[in-house]
């Protein structure tokens, strides 16, 4: 009960516990923001697993305010 | 740049890039093994940032330098047995005999043999090596070779630069004007970063070798280069090099403070190296208790090895028994 409406209220994409795992290809922090390309990545979650050839991360700073685009 | 000079005068002309340059006059010297594929003509003290250039040049002088030493083979076993008498007694740091100091070991690293006179600065570690056995007496040489660690090195780019443009648009940089004033940046090969500053100086650390360094340095010159910046390569300088070697023996340190202390400090509550200053060469070495050395302070490579060798003897003095 408490477990759903958790899922509810959150913002966006509700996620689990996600692990990844890749090679990082490039990296630059430029103001306050972090961008990884990262190659060959796996990303796995307790009930699938998905595996991608590239990925670029975009993240910064902030309890409610990080952001993730993939391609 | 130095390197120019280290060439006797009838090999100078003879360096050149193999890439397409203004030929100069052909020169066939009957003592030039691998023939004159090359248009020779006067080294350029070149300030232009083509990689390809950099290791063509230094391709170069390791031929060069490769050819001296099987011509010169027989004057140089001659010329290393005054040197390890001359080592034996003598501080000197002086080049020429760095140069044929640093002969006597062996190690991936090991320098070309220079001709009297001849002082190469950046002896090229990626020689391969025509064999030569020093006849050096077993009490005088350690045996042991210092390995260079890293090497921090300085350039001037002779130009403004804008670093929010060069952080967001160059790979692998970081660039945070609250905490730091400068563009962190690596690259993979050689493996080193880079600290850009907005006044185009730049600070290039992690090499392994003296021309690792100043490549790397070129290919960071290059980056900002080709993001639009009139970058040049000017005053490129060696500013510190850190080797590190291994005597094999445990060392007496309490012992070793005790006779020099005018140049130790130990104080293992505070840190479980001795660091003892060497005053010729000016060097600072961090001896432990296992028998590692780290040796740094150095802005030529032959100042880490004439350290070691100097400081061999008296650790072997200061060996633990038990």
């Amino acid at each position: 009960m408490a477990y759903q409406s958790y899922r509810n209220s959150t913002l966006g994409n509700s996620l689990q516990e996600i692990n990844f795992r890749g090679s990082l290809n490039t990296y630059r922090f430029c103001h306050n923001a972090w961008t990884f390309v990262l190659n060959d990545v796996e990303f796995r979650e307790v009930t699938e697993l998905v595996k991608v050839d590239k990925v670029k991360i975009v993240a910064c700073d902030g309890k409610n305010a990080g952001s993730n685009t993939t391609e | 740049m130095d390197q120019n000079n280290s060439l006797p005068p009838y090999a100078q002309g003879l360096a050149s890039p193999q890439g397409a340059m203004t030929p100069g006059i052909p020169i066939f010297s009957p003592m030039m093994p691998y023939g004159t594929g090359l248009t020779p003509q006067p080294i350029q003290n070149t300030s232009s940032l083509s990689i390809l250039e950099e290791q063509q040049r230094q391709q170069q002088q390791q031929q060069q330098q490769q050819q001296q030493q099987q011509q010169q083979q027989q004057q140089q076993q001659q010329q290393q047995q005054q040197a390890t008498a001359q080592q034996a007694t003598s501080q000197q740091a002086t080049q020429v005999a760095s140069g044929q100091a640093s002969q006597l070991f062996h190690s991936q690293t090991l320098t070309t043999a220079p001709l009297p006179g001849a002082t190469p600065l950046y002896p090229s570690p990626l020689t391969p090596m025509t064999p030569i056995t020093p006849a050096t007496p077993a009490s005088e040489s350690s045996g042991i070779v210092p390995q260079l660690q890293n090497i921090v090195s300085t350039v001037n780019l002779g130009c403004k630069l804008d670093l929010k443009t060069i952080a967001l648009r160059a790979r692998n940089a970081e660039y945070n004007p609250k905490r730091f004033a400068a563009v962190i940046m690596r690259i993979r090969e050689p493996r080193t970063t880079a600290l850009i500053f907005s006044s185009g100086k730049m600070v290039c650390t992690g090499a392994k070798s003296e021309e690792q360094s100043r490549l790397a340095a070129r290919k960071y010159a290059r980056v900002v280069q080709k993001l639009g910046f009139p970058a040049k390569f000017l005053d490129f300088k060696i500013q510190n090099m850190v080797g590190s070697c291994d005597v094999k023996f445990p060392i007496r340190l309490e012992g070793l403070v005790l006779t020099h202390q005018q140049f130790s400090s130990y104080e293992p509550e505070l840190f479980p190296g001795l660091i003892y200053r060497m005053i010729k060469p000016r060097i600072v070495l961090l001896i432990f208790v296992s028998g590692k050395v780290v040796l740094t302070g150095a802005k030529v490579r032959a100042e880490i090895y004439e350290a070691f060798e100097n400081i061999y003897p008296i650790l072997k003095g200061f060996r633990k028994t038990t």
